[in-house]
């Protein structure tokens, strides 16, 4: 493998990263809630992939593992539980939102910016292998973190934390080539839990207020 | 960039990337229609339809409304030679075309343009509402394209350190001399892959199939044509889809396009290319089957993705550099 000099690995992963973030962006646009899973689950390949390309070009066991769990649980696993809670549900798009869509484009572009400018000081000291994955995953943990403030639909909301888990796991494997496999065990089992709570939480939230929109939680208030 | 050749080599090339031009296109339409028509389980037309269809056109007598002007009947020969004029400053099968000396990418764009809007003055110099209408829409899709695209463009001129659209096709079917941003290459080729979309009003923005009057964009601005005007018209959008698809393909793809005029290197060309289109064709085919036209005030959702991308190519290049 000659040809396979650190340089060109390393265009090979920021690939890999640039697919997660243009994902993100589409489901940023994506109003539709189904939609919004199915470019889940294609980002979360996409993450499986990056995550096995690392392991590939550091030699690194058990990221392999890694990216095999992310293909059953959140390429398989979780969006059928999501499929599953919006079939149940009576919206199928998100119609009101905080911020409309150019402008919540507009904002998660910024946040790349915000990102690049963040991690641009450590970037000389990161290994030659991860050069902008690591900004980038910092950079969709902002966006997962702003769609979650911006979107009023529970199952939304869902999708934008588990798209921030994304933004986290590529970090990690990008910055650290992935942290011990017990904890990414332990991770991957959260994410898990989480998703099945949130889903039952959606159908409560539908049964109580019959509608997901989250900002209904405020007549609670007394 | 351009090692001195012959003349006659030289117009020989030319001629040889406008006769491609204008005799694949209507095959491409054609492509794009049948596969619509076998993902929907139907038969369809034959490719060669559209070839019919202009020779049957080009025989008919127009017929004018009294209330146009000289705008109307100038406007299919203005877009027309505007389309093929920018088609011809895009390297098609040879990467190193000798018109390029005439107009870098940026001459391509307006090129367009400028046939965008005589088109929008046609539209409404018929007089007809539905004209004016697409007008309207035609205007506003542009406005929201071209941002997107003159991004996208300057990313890749970026990285290619040219505007010229040869020296970014040699040098990057080359590798020699572009700073190679796979991140970047991919940013700004999902921004001018939506922005194609927009400009030649495939489905996503607008429907080509349909004559349904209130959706329509560019069908509503050539709906008082007739005749060979309606040919010319429907020849030069047949031409602007291919020259996006060449686009697409040669500047972010060009790999096996022909780096230098040996008869072996301009055939494998041709051949590649026409592959690397066909390709496209049925990409855009299968999209038209999957997704539904979205209403038109969601485009400027989609076509801010498009904004948003190419503005992070460029992005990119400069933190990657810097």
């Amino acid at each position: 493998m000659s040809w396979l000099t650190p340089h060109i690995a390393t265009q090979i992963v920021d690939f890999g990263s640039a697919m997660l973030l243009v994902t993100c962006f589409a489901i940023v646009a994506q109003r539709r809630l189904s939609a919004c899973v199915d470019l889940f689950a294609l980002q979360s390949l996409f993450l499986a992939m990056t995550a096995a390309l690392v392991a590939f070009f550091t030699d690194t066991r058990h990221i392999y593992i890694a990216a095999a769990l992310t293909v059953v649980v959140k390429v398989v696993v979780i969006p059928r539980l999501l499929k599953g809670v919006i079939e149940r549900l009576n919206v199928t798009r998100e119609l009101v939102m905080k911020v409309n869509v150019p402008a919540s484009l507009l904002i998660c572009g910024a946040l790349v910016m915000i990102a690049f400018f963040i991690t641009e000081p450590i970037m000389p000291f990161g290994h030659l292998l991860t050069r902008d994955s690591l900004a980038i995953a910092l950079a969709i943990v902002l966006i997962g973190f702003f769609t979650m403030i911006s979107r009023q639909k529970a199952v939304t909301q869902l999708i934008a934390f588990l798209m921030m888990e994304n933004g986290l796991f590529l970090g990690a494997t990008a910055a650290t080539y992935g942290m011990p496999l017990i904890v990414e065990l332990g991770v991957f089992f959260d994410v898990l839990v989480a998703a099945l709570i949130a889903g039952i939480y959606t159908n409560r939230l539908q049964d109580a207020f019959d509608s997901v929109d989250t900002t209904r939680l405020n007549e609670l208030k007394a | 960039m351009i090692p001195d050749q012959p003349i006659a080599q030289a117009i020989a090339l030319i001629l040889a990337q406008a006769v491609v031009l204008l005799c694949v296109s209507p095959a491409i339409v054609g492509l794009i229609n049948k596969v619509k028509a076998r993902l929907q389980c139907r038969q369809g037309a034959g490719i060669l339809q559209p070839y019919a269809d202009l020779k049957k056109l080009f025989r008919k007598q127009p017929v004018l409304s009294t209330t146009t002007t000289w705008i109307f009947t100038a406007t299919p020969y203005i877009v027309f030679a505007s389309t093929v004029t920018a088609g011809l400053l895009i390297p098609v099968f040879a990467s190193q075309m000798p018109l390029n000396f005439a107009g870098n990418i940026i001459a391509f764009v307006y090129l367009l343009a400028l046939g965008r809007f005589f088109l929008i003055l046609a539209g409404l110099d018929s007089g007809s509402s539905f004209g004016g209408m697409g007008s309207s829409r035609e205007a506003i899709v542009a406005s929201l394209t071209e941002p997107a695209m003159i991004m996208a463009i300057f990313a890749i001129a970026l990285t290619a350190g040219s505007t010229n659209l040869s020296t970014i096709v040699h040098r990057t079917a080359l590798l020699e001399g572009i700073a190679t941003d796979p991140s970047a290459h991919l940013m700004a080729l999902s921004a001018v892959f939506i922005v194609v979309l927009a400009e030649t009003g495939r489905v996503p923005v607008d429907n080509p199939a349909t004559h349904l009057e209130l959706t329509m964009i560019h069908e509503a601005m050539v709906l008082e044509y007739s005749g060979r005007y309606l040919a010319l018209l429907e020849w030069a959008s047949a031409i602007k889809l291919l020259v996006f698809l060449t686009l697409i393909a040669n500047v972010f793809a060009p790999w096996g396009i022909a780096t230098s005029f040996t008869p072996m290197a301009l055939s494998v060309g041709l051949a590649v290319y026409l592959i690397k289109v066909a390709g496209l064709a049925l990409l855009i085919g299968t999209i038209e089957c999957m997704f539904a036209k979205l209403r038109l005030f969601r485009v400027t959702d989609l076509l801010g993705v498009a904004f948003i991308l190419a503005l992070l190519g460029l992005l990119f290049f400069y933190m990657l550099r810097g």
